[in-house]
């Protein structure tokens, strides 16, 4: 049997390894819940692939390329050993190009070797460590193959090739079946084909999360195989690159939270394995090695912890990050949900704040009634039926908290300078149920956003604005999906707007001190919305110090995601992290436009940059107009 | 959320009030002639409204009727129509930053002296004469009568006219409508006296006039007394009973309740409690009242504290919290509150210089705060000098005078250097804070503390400044308030030299262990003789207090000196005015005081174990007389344009740190009070 005989045999072998391997592996995926998928993603997966993949991976060059080199190395490579072992054509002018695949295949190997010898600590070691190696392996062996004419090939030579070529195969074919590192490849594609939020591949940036059907005894994710079968699939997509991990500010701060082997955590849970082969770093304070899933086990607390579930802030900076575009704050929601609705496990001061909202309709406890008593000397009208306004005044949970009504009132002082129509809801205003969603207390959202939506109805207004973008995300996004459609505008938008028109005069700031701006998660990444504060900010004559942390890929405060409710301890404090990235630049003032970034900033101890909301700047540069 | 009791708005008949703190009325002595509400009246209440105060009521006793004498308290003429246009003035200006204003209207009776404009004959139910004010009255006549209920309807209908939100009659402290009430003043037997409704007569028809000529939608309140502490005068149980029944006739929209009679010394002394009274002493009383009626009751005295009237709210003890002397002491206390910065507020102590003064027929004006009804001339908040370069200022002295230059200097965006020999700041005050029940004193040296601090004042305590320390700081302007030492030399024959008397500071700051037989002398008869006095009787001593004045503590105004009066005889201290010190002289171990009668000549001897001499201070001039020279201005301060608050026409002069300014403020110059310091201050260094 001659070895190019040897190497057809060896392609087959592998691809019906691959194909008994994948189809074990999807059987496993296709234990999660049914999805409603649309097969024209697979068709969409190029675009997909080279475009909004690549977007996220284009961000750290050195990778982006070595990749291109790797895997379009190996890509080319495998389909010519395909045409032309694997249906026996032995060309050798296919050879040539099958040579020149594996040299740029070896060349990109090289530099995911270099790479590993200093990996950053993000990286997963283990399995992936023998990567270059195996990978290497495989690219050789092509070379050896196609390089050495057949005639001057001895035994010893081709021995060696063909078990070079054995030993990539087996990472390539047994390897991906077996759950190993190369299964991304596969996974990733599939994942782009059948992504849980296709839209985010349209351009929207998708952050709603999705009602669960209560009524359907569906109440969340208790064990693996509860996930969406693409959810199970796009964790073993997962390249444990830990973008995630370096960007999760729980992880950041000790909580015992890493996204990254959160993921990994499910994969074990997927294949029934435990958490010993996992090779990066744990969650803060929690070892490694002592955890263990089943697809249809409880996942907390043998596989997950519940800290680590109520660690989260759902700042969706690891989703931003993630080059795999995997969703890990819906399969946290996920979890809480379970926790929440069927097992009432809420940690922290979070059920007493559940409580309040089912016995009073607001967070602290307050009466609705109180929600507008620092409006009272301001002569803010308030709506009534039959009593039309352009623009309803939202204030949220906010307004109770004295800090934040010094924002409030700035922000009336500007639509009353402004000569907008807009009035506040007063007693009719209750919590939108945003926290108690992000808790997982789908059941106290679904029901607040039915009674909000039957007072909406009641009311004429053209638009809402609301300075709390919380407030913003949970009406603009995630109403819809409950029938309540409304243009929803966050106060900085409205501001820049009516001040772009001429309604709005703005004088010159006279805030002289340094100054930078922290983006809200919900108003940058949940909603997309950076510019608009920054140019009101400009418009007041502020240049912002920008922080390294900004914009869509700001560092969260540490207030979302009731975090600060189920306050899971850890080595320091989220919004400590956040105040030093100020510093950092030196900025003497923090803007912000979000009252639960400015309660977590302003929390800070000690001497720190001042805490002023953009609507407070704005005021001031009233009194500054000639 | 924080205060949330003070922060829950309150509906009073058709207003809404976004907060529960008010000030209630008091006699400013601002207006002008005729009883008028003139600019100086307006910004104070101004100021207020700035602060975010939810209402003030002004016009503390404005008389309705033209025979309640006006000169004494210069209150607001409410018995003409003349007075709706500037009080309009007033109202607009205030609603303008949304605060709400009401003033109080009553006619005195027998509480005033006949002895001035118009020279009236008083009224009162009895004619008895009421002690604190020497009021002579005759008993009021059926005529006088129905004529006074007419003048509280007209004065009703001239506030309302003027846009005020609102009217308090008066039935507190003994005034006319409650000298009906009070068996004290209220002797008759016809249908106005006699039985508790007979009594309540009057007060119902003015009320019944009031509510007539205003209407139903007009805020109506009642300022009552709760409790008036005389065997002969109304107590708790009847004031409640009055309550209830006023309340019953639904014309009233409010009460605002105190604790205490007031037609005595003694009595007096509580109706503004000084800092020697426990917080809030009498808010039992309105809470009493609270009990049995069913519209807001409204209570002042003695809480001086945001958390104080949180928690008195959050009782429900009472409904709104009158912080009216805190107001004086920082109009601007709810902005603070509300901007998270309650550290900032300049607190109320209590000394009640302001009511002090203003018993004594004085302007009302704060102890602590130069500012305050100086609104025109004086800024409350300093701002940064716009124009003016950063100039290099040092203090020297960190009493009030000092710690006001520096604060207000540093304020106005200046490098400032605070020299301070002892190692904490406050100077003089501290020592005043040493005596028994005036300890609060000390409250006005930590807001300085923690003002100069925060402001980032380059403090250097422990540190005597010398001249050449002063001048290699490189000044552009040297303010010396380097105060004063005990005046005890001033008579060589008291012997402090020679060890036979030693000074009131020497007791007060411990330095020297007070005797047991102990004679004091105080020449100046201010709160620093009796204070000491108290302190050596507190521990142990026996003590005897001679003052040539009068009487002692002759310079101590009405609200204070009953509180000394009631130590004094508690303690046992023997008054003894009306001599002189001439010499102490040593008998063994023991000092013989010659003292002097004023009035006869006549010599006395006392042996005793010491004598303490309190004879105010003489000015530290040493550093002054060694800059002068190398000034640029030897140290003048222009009076002209001191005294018309405006720039010194030096700073227009080239500093340049060899060349300087130099300036002297408080008791360096002569001996003033902690007002008069820090008055010298802030005029001369707000245009630094």
């Amino acid at each position: 049997m001659s070895v190019a005989v040897a190497v057809t045999v060896l392609f087959w072998v592998s691809v019906a390894t691959l194909a008994i391997g994948l189809a074990r592996r999807a059987r496993l995926w296709r234990t999660g819940r049914e999805a409603d998928v649309e097969w024209a993603g697979l068709l969409a997966v190029p675009k997909r692939y080279f475009v909004d993949l690549h977007h996220v991976v284009a961000r750290d060059p050195y990778i982006a390329n070595t990749h291109i080199a790797t895997a379009g190395g190996a890509f080319a490579a495998l389909v010519l050993v395909a045409i032309n072992y694997g249906l026996g054509l032995y060309a050798p002018v296919l050879d040539w190009a099958i040579l020149l695949a594996a040299g740029v295949m070896l060349t990109g190997v090289y530099f995911v070797w270099m790479r590993r010898r200093h990996p950053p600590l993000r990286l997963s070691g283990g399995a992936w460590n023998r990567l270059p190696y195996t990978l290497a392996a495989f690219a050789l062996g092509l070379a050896l193959l196609t390089l050495v004419p057949s005639q001057t090939l001895s035994a010893g030579i081709a021995i060696a090739a063909l078990a070079l070529l054995l030993a990539g195969s087996a990472e390539l074919a047994l390897g991906i079946g077996a759950g190993g590192p190369m299964k991304h490849a596969v996974a990733g594609l599939l994942h782009l084909a059948f992504h849980p939020r296709p839209e985010r591949f349209a351009g929207v940036r998708s952050t709603a999360l999705s009602p669960l059907k209560l009524s359907n005894h569906d109440f969340g994710t208790r064990k693996p195989s509860d996930f969406l079968w693409t959810e199970l699939l796009s964790f073993d997509a997962c390249v444990e690159c830990g973008k995630c991990e370096q960007s999760c500010p729980a992880f950041a701060a000790g909580q015992p939270l890493n996204p990254k082997k959160l993921i990994q955590d499910l994969v074990a849970g997927l294949s029934g394995s435990n958490d010993s082969a996992y090779a990066g770093r744990p969650y803060p304070g929690i070892p490694i090695g002592s955890h263990h899933g089943e697809l249809s086990a409880a996942i907390v607390p043998k596989l997950i912890e519940a800290e680590t579930v109520w660690s989260c802030t759902t700042c969706r900076a690891c989703v931003e990050e993630c080059p795999m575009l995997i969703e890990h704050v819906d399969a946290i929601v996920g979890m809480r949900r379970s926790l929440n609705l069927t097992q009432g496990e809420v940690p922290g001061t979070a059920p007493e704040t559940l409580s309040n909202l089912r016995e009073t309709e607001t967070q602290g406890g307050h009466a609705r009634a109180a929600r507008y008593n620092w409006a009272v000397d301001l002569d803010v009208p308030i709506i009534e039926p039959g009593k039309p306004a352009d623009l309803l005044l939202v204030a949220g949970e906010g307004a109770f908290d004295m800090r934040y009504q010094r924002t409030l009132r700035a922000l009336v002082k500007l639509l009353k300078a402004a000569r907008v129509d807009f009035a506040v809801l007063g007693e009719r205003e209750r919590d939108t149920g945003d926290t108690a969603r992000r808790l997982g207390d789908e059941a106290t959202f679904q029901s607040f956003a039915k009674r909000n939506i039957e007072t909406f109805a009641s009311l004429d207004f053209k638009r809402i604005v609301t300075s709390d973008p919380h407030v913003l995300h949970s009406l603009r996004n995630e109403y819809p999906a409950l029938g309540g459609k409304y243009t929803v505008i966050h106060h900085t938008a409205l501001l820049a707007e009516l001040a772009e028109q001429g309604k709005l005069q703005l004088g010159k700031s006279p805030e002289a001190r340094a100054l930078t701006y922290h983006d809200p998660c919900y108003l940058g990444r949940y909603n997309g919305e950076t510019e608009a504060p920054r140019a009101l900010l400009r418009k007041l004559g502020i240049e912002v110090r920008e922080m390294q942390r900004s914009g869509l890929r700001g560092r969260c405060c540490g207030g979302g995601g009731g975090a600060p409710l189920t306050d899971i301890p850890g080595k320091q404090r989220i919004p400590d992290i956040r105040m030093a990235d100020a510093r950092d630049v030196g900025a003497d003032v923090i803007a912000v436009a979000c009252p639960q970034c400015t309660a977590m900033l302003e929390g800070v101890a000690g001497a720190h940059a001042e805490v002023l909301d953009i609507a407070e700047l704005a005021a001031a540069s009233l009194e500054a107009r000639p | 959320m924080r205060y949330p009791s003070i922060f829950t708005p309150i509906k009073l008949n058709q207003l809404t009030l976004p907060n529960r703190i008010y000030s209630t009325a008091h006699a400013e002595v601002y207006a002008e002639a005729g009883g008028m509400p003139g600019d100086r009246y307006i910004r104070y209440y101004e100021e207020k409204a700035k602060g975010g105060l939810s209402m003030a009521i002004c016009g503390g006793s404005s008389p309705v009727s033209i025979d309640v004498p006006q000169g004494a308290w210069r209150p607001v003429n409410l018995t003409t129509d003349r007075v709706i246009e500037p009080m309009a003035r007033l109202a607009e200006t205030v609603h303008r930053h949304g605060m709400k204003i009401m003033i109080q209207a009553t006619h005195m009776g027998r509480r005033s002296a006949y002895a001035g404009d118009p020279w009236p004959h008083l009224v009162s139910p009895s004619g008895v004469r009421e002690f604190v004010h020497r009021g002579n009255a005759k008993a009021i006549e059926i005529e006088d009568i129905r004529r006074i209920i007419g003048d509280f309807a007209a004065a009703a209908k001239r506030v309302q006219a003027s846009g005020f939100d609102g009217i308090e009659i008066s039935a507190a402290h003994q005034q006319l409508i409650d000298q009906f009430w009070s068996p004290r003043s209220n002797m008759r037997t016809d249908e106005w006296g006699g039985s508790l409704e007979n009594r309540m007569r009057f007060g119902l028809e003015v009320l019944t006039a009031v509510r007539e000529a205003v209407g139903r939608d007009f805020c109506v309140g009642l300022r009552m007394c709760a409790d008036e502490f005389h065997e002969d005068g109304l107590d708790h149980e009847v004031l409640k009973e009055i309550a209830q029944r006023m309340c019953e006739t639904r014309m009233i929209d409010f009460f605002s309740v105190i604790g205490s009679g007031a037609d005595t010394h003694n009595t007096l002394a509580n109706c503004m409690p000084p800092m020697a009274l426990p917080p809030e002493p009498f808010v039992h009383l309105a809470a009493g009242i609270k009990s049995v009626v069913d519209v807001p009751v409204l209570h002042a005295q003695g809480i001086r504290d945001i958390t104080q009237a949180e928690r008195i709210l959050a009782n429900g003890l009472v409904d709104m919290v009158g912080m009216t002397r805190a107001h004086i002491a920082d109009p601007h206390i709810m902005k603070k509150v509300r901007e998270g910065r309650e550290d900032q507020i300049r607190q109320c102590v209590g000394a009640n210089y302001c009511i002090d003064r203003m018993y004594s027929g004085s302007d009302t004006l704060c102890v602590q705060n130069a500012a305050t009804s100086r609104e025109a001339t004086m800024p409350h908040v300093i701002t940064p000098a716009k124009d003016a370069r950063k100039r290099r200022v040092v203090v020297v002295g960190g009493g009030p005078a000092g710690l006001e230059a520096a604060r207000v200097s540093r304020s106005r965006g200046h490098d400032v250097v605070l020299f301070e020999r002892n190692s904490a700041v406050g100077g003089q005050i501290n020592l005043a804070a040493k005596a028994p029940q005036r300890e609060q004193m000390a409250g006005i040296v930590r807001w300085f503390d923690l003002e100069t601090k925060r402001l980032g004042v380059d403090r250097r305590l422990d540190t005597e400044a010398t001249p050449e320390m002063v001048l290699s700081e490189q000044p552009d302007i040297v303010v010396l308030a380097t105060g004063g030492r005990s005046f005890t030399d001033q008579v060589a024959n008291w012997g402090a030299k020679d060890g036979l008397s030693v000074s009131s500071w020497d007791i007060l700051s411990e330095k020297v262990a007070p005797a047991e037989n102990v004679l004091i002398y105080d020449g100046i008869s201010a709160h620093a003789g009796f204070g000491t006095a108290d302190f050596l009787a507190s521990r142990g001593a026996t003590v005897e207090i001679v003052t040539p004045d009068a009487k002692v503590s002759d310079d101590v105004g009405g609200t204070t000196f009953p509180i000394f009066y009631r130590r004094l005889y508690a303690q046992g201290i023997i008054p003894t005015p009306n001599f002189w010190l001439d010499r102490v002289y040593a008998e063994g171990n023991k000092k013989v005081a010659v003292l002097r009668n004023e009035y006869t000549d006549e010599l006395e001897e006392r042996v005793v174990d010491q004598v303490v001499i309190e004879n105010g201070i003489t000015p530290n001039t040493e550093l002054y007389t060694s800059l002068k020279d190398r000034s640029l201005n030897r140290g003048q301060v222009d009076l002209a344009s001191l005294y018309a608050a405006e720039p010194q026409p030096a700073l227009q002069e080239a500093t340049d740190g060899e060349r300087f300014l130099l300036f002297r403020v408080g008791d360096c110059v002569s001996m003033h009070n902690i007002h008069a310091a820090i008055y010298d201050s802030l005029r001369l260094c707000k245009d630094f």
